[in-house]
C-alpha cells in the first residue's frame, strides 16, 4: 500500500490547486500589488513631462507605507482564505483527509501556490518601484522584505482562519491595528511585528517619522540576515501550527469540527 | 476487516451514535447502510473512513483505528455525500492530485488514473472542468478519486442522491462489479429499494442505534406484517366494494372520491390490485402510498423493540 511522504503532500497540492491562482482571486491580488506602483510610475511620467520630478524619498514611502503597511496584510487576507480555510467552508476536506497523506502538510501545501503567486508580484512591483529612483544596493534587502513579510504573514492569517471561526478578523486587527499600535509601546514589543522586520531589511524610516507620530518610541534594530531568518522561521512556524492544528481537529462530512 | 466495539460518537452534547458493535469479515460484497434520514449513516461512515475518532469504544479497520492513520487510509476509499468538488479545477488534474496524495507518481499514476476513469465511463470527459460537469459526471469523478489506489473497501455515502436513473442503474451495476472483483463496497441510502437492489447484507440504523444486522428479507417481512396505508382515488364506493373482499384488508375510510385502505402484506395486495385495473375491474385513477416507506417501518420496528 502506497502513501504519501509530507513533500509529495506539499508538492502534489502546490501543482493540483496552482491553476487557481490564475483565476479571479490570483489577479486581484496582483492588482493590489501593482495599482500603487503603477499609480506611482504614472505621477512620475506625468512630473516629468512639466520638467519637474517626484520629490525624494517618494520610492521609500509608497514602499513602506502602502506596500509593506497596506498591500502585504490586504493580499493576505485575501489569499489565506482560499487556503484550507476554503475546502473546510465547501466540505471538500474530508476528500483530503481521506487520503493516506500526512494531514499536517496539507495547509502549507494548500497555501504554497498562492505564496508562489504573490511573492512574483510582490518582485515585479518592487522592480517597478525603483525605477523612481533609490538605492540599488538597497534592492535586495526591500524584495526580500517584503518576500519575507508574505511568507509570515500569509501562514500568519492562515493559522488564525484555522484556529477561529472569525479569523480573518482577527488577522485584520493584528495586521492594521497592533502593528501600528505598537509604535506606542515598549520598545521590544516591535519585535512581535512584521513591520519590525521588513523596516530591519529594507531599511529603516526612521528620517521620515512626522509630527503625527511624537508618540513613537525609538526604533529597535535586528540584523538584516537575522530578520530573514526570523521571518521565514516564523512563517514555518506558523504553518506547522496550521498543521497540527489540522491534524489534531477532527473534521466531518459537514467541514465542521466534532468533539471526539 | 471491520471491527466496532461499542464505538459511539457524540457532537456536544448531541448523541450522533449510540454504542454500536459490529464486525466485517475479509472479503468482497456489497453491505448496505440502511436507515431513515437522521438515523446516523453518515456518522457511522465518518467513524470507518477516519474522518472522525470515537467518543468511546473503538473502531477498527484492518486491525488499526482509521482517525489520521495513512496506512488504513491506504486501504479504504470514500465517495462522501453531496456535490462536493473544489471549484475552478478541471477534473483529469485534481485526480492526479488525489493520486499524488495517495503515494502515486509517474507511470502508474497515470495508469492508476485510466484504469479509474475508465472505469467510471469518463475517460473522455475529465478533461473538463468540474462546473461544466452534469451531476452524474461529478458523482463518477468522486467515485474514480475514491477508486484510484485499488482500496480494499469502497464507502459511499448517499450515492444514489440526485442521480437520474440511467446514472443510478449505471453506478449499481458498477459497485456489483467491484464487488464481484474482491471489494468490499458499503453504501448507505434511507431508500430500501435501492439497497435492495445491491444487496441482501444490511445493517439499520435508527435514531443512532444499530437496530438489526442481516438480511433484506426479514424487512421485507416486516413491512408485510406493517399494516400500511393506501389512497386509491376513483369511484369510491365501487372501490370499497372490491376492497372489502380482499384479505390483507384491515380497516378502512371512504372519502368522496377516494378509498384509503389500511392493508397487510402490500406485496400480495398490489399485484392483485394492479391485474384488476389492467383488466377494466376496478373505477381507479391513482393509487397513493401514505405510509408505506422506510419511516414507517423503522417507527415500526422501534415500537417492536420497546
Amino acid at each position: 500500500m502506497s502513501r504519501a511522504t509530507p513533500l509529495q503532500t506539499v508538492r502534489a497540492l502546490a501543482a493540483g490547486y496552482g491553476p487557481r491562482v490564475f483565476q479571479v482571486r490570483g489577479w486581484v491580488l496582483a492588482a493590489i500589488v501593482l495599482a500603487p506602483v503603477g499609480l506611482m510610475l504614472a505621477v512620475s511620467a506625468a512630473f516629468a513631462l512639466h520638467g519637474d520630478a517626484l520629490p525624494p524619498g517618494s520610492a521609500l514611502a509608497v514602499f513602506h507605507t502602502i506596500l509593506a503597511k497596506v498591500a502585504l496584510p490586504i493580499l493576505a487576507l485575501i489569499a489565506a482564505p482560499a487556503g484550507i480555510r476554503e475546502d473546510l467552508e465547501q466540505r471538500t476536506l474530508p476528500l483530503l483527509l481521506t487520503r493516506p497523506a500526512p494531514a499536517w502538510a496539507l495547509p502549507m501545501g494548500k497555501g504554497l501556490s498562492w505564496f508562489a503567486w504573490g511573492a512574483a508580484w510582490i518582485i515585479i512591483a518592487t522592480l517597478g518601484l525603483q525605477i523612481l529612483g533609490g538605492d540599488a544596493g538597497l534592492l535586495p534587502g526591500r524584495i526580500g522584505a517584503l518576500v519575507g513579510a508574505w511568507w509570515g504573514e500569509l501562514a500568519f492569517v492562515a493559522l488564525l482562519g484555522l484556529t477561529f471561526k472569525r479569523g480573518t478578523l482577527w488577522a485584520a486587527l493584528w495586521l492594521f491595528g497592533w502593528e501600528n499600535l505598537v509604535a506606542v509601546f515598549p520598545p521590544f514589543l516591535q519585535r512581535l511585528t512584521f513591520t519590525h522586520y521588513i523596516e530591519s531589511l529594507a531599511g529603516s524610516r526612521g528620517h521620515s517619522v512626522g509630527a503625527t507620530e511624537l508618540l513613537a518610541q525609538a526604533q529597535v534594530n535586528t540584523e538584516p540576515w537575522l530578520a530573514l531568518v526570523i521571518l521565514f522561521l516564523a512563517g514555518l512556524v506558523f504553518w506547522a501550527a496550521c498543521g497540527w492544528k489540522l491534524h489534531a481537529t477532527p473534521v466531518g462530512l459537514a467541514g465542521s469540527e466534532a468533539e471526539g | 476487516m471491520i471491527k466496532l466495539d461499542r464505538a459511539s460518537l457524540r457532537y456536544g452534547a448531541v448523541l450522533g451514535l449510540s454504542p454500536t458493535s459490529f464486525e466485517l469479515p475479509d472479503g468482497g460484497g456489497i453491505v448496505g447502510l440502511l436507515g431513515p434520514n437522521g438515523a446516523g449513516k453518515s456518522t457511522l461512515l465518518q467513524l470507518l473512513s477516519g474522518l472522525l475518532p470515537p467518543s468511546g469504544g473503538t473502531v477498527e479497520l484492518f486491525g488499526q483505528a482509521p482517525f489520521r492513520n495513512p496506512e488504513v487510509l491506504a486501504r479504504i476509499g470514500l465517495v462522501p455525500e453531496g456535490d462536493r468538488l473544489p471549484v475552478g479545477l478541471k477534473g483529469r488534474g485534481w485526480l492526479r492530485m488525489m493520486g499524488r496524495l495517495s503515494g502515486l507518481d509517474g507511470a502508474p499514476l497515470e495508469a492508476a488514473m485510466a484504469k479509474a476513469l475508465d472505469t467510471v465511463g469518463m475517460s473522455e470527459r475529465a478533461d473538463l472542468p468540474f462546473q461544466r460537469m452534469s451531476k452524474g459526471m461529478r458523482q463518477r469523478m468522486r467515485l474514480a478519486q475514491a477508486l484510484l489506489h485499488g482500496p480494499e473497501l469502497l464507502i459511499l455515502d448517499e450515492p444514489f442522491n440526485g442521480l437520474d436513473p440511467e446514472a443510478r442503474l449505471t453506478l449499481m451495476a458498477l459497485l456489483r462489479n467491484l464487488a464481484d472483483g474482491g471489494t468490499r463496497v458499503i453504501v448507505s441510502s434511507h431508500i430500501l429499494s435501492e439497497v435492495a437492489q445491491l444487496t441482501d447484507r444490511i445493517l439499520l440504523l435508527f435514531r443512532g442505534r444499530l437496530l438489526a444486522e442481516g438480511g433484506i428479507s426479514e424487512i421485507r417481512q416486516l413491512l408485510d406484517r406493517h399494516p400500511v396505508e393506501l389512497r386509491l382515488t376513483g369511484e369510491s364506493r365501487a372501490l370499497a366494494r372490491w376492497a372489502v373482499e380482499q384479505p390483507e384488508l384491515v380497516a378502512m375510510a371512504l372519502e368522496e372520491s377516494a378509498a384509503v385502505l389500511s392493508i397487510r402484506n402490500p406485496r400480495d395486495f398490489l399485484p392483485r390490485l394492479q391485474s384488476e385495473a389492467a383488466k377494466g375491474g376496478l373505477p381507479i385513477t391513482g393509487l397513493d402510498p401514505l405510509d408505506l416507506n422506510l419511516e414507517a417501518v423503522f417507527q415500526y420496528l422501534t415500537k417492536d423493540h420497546a
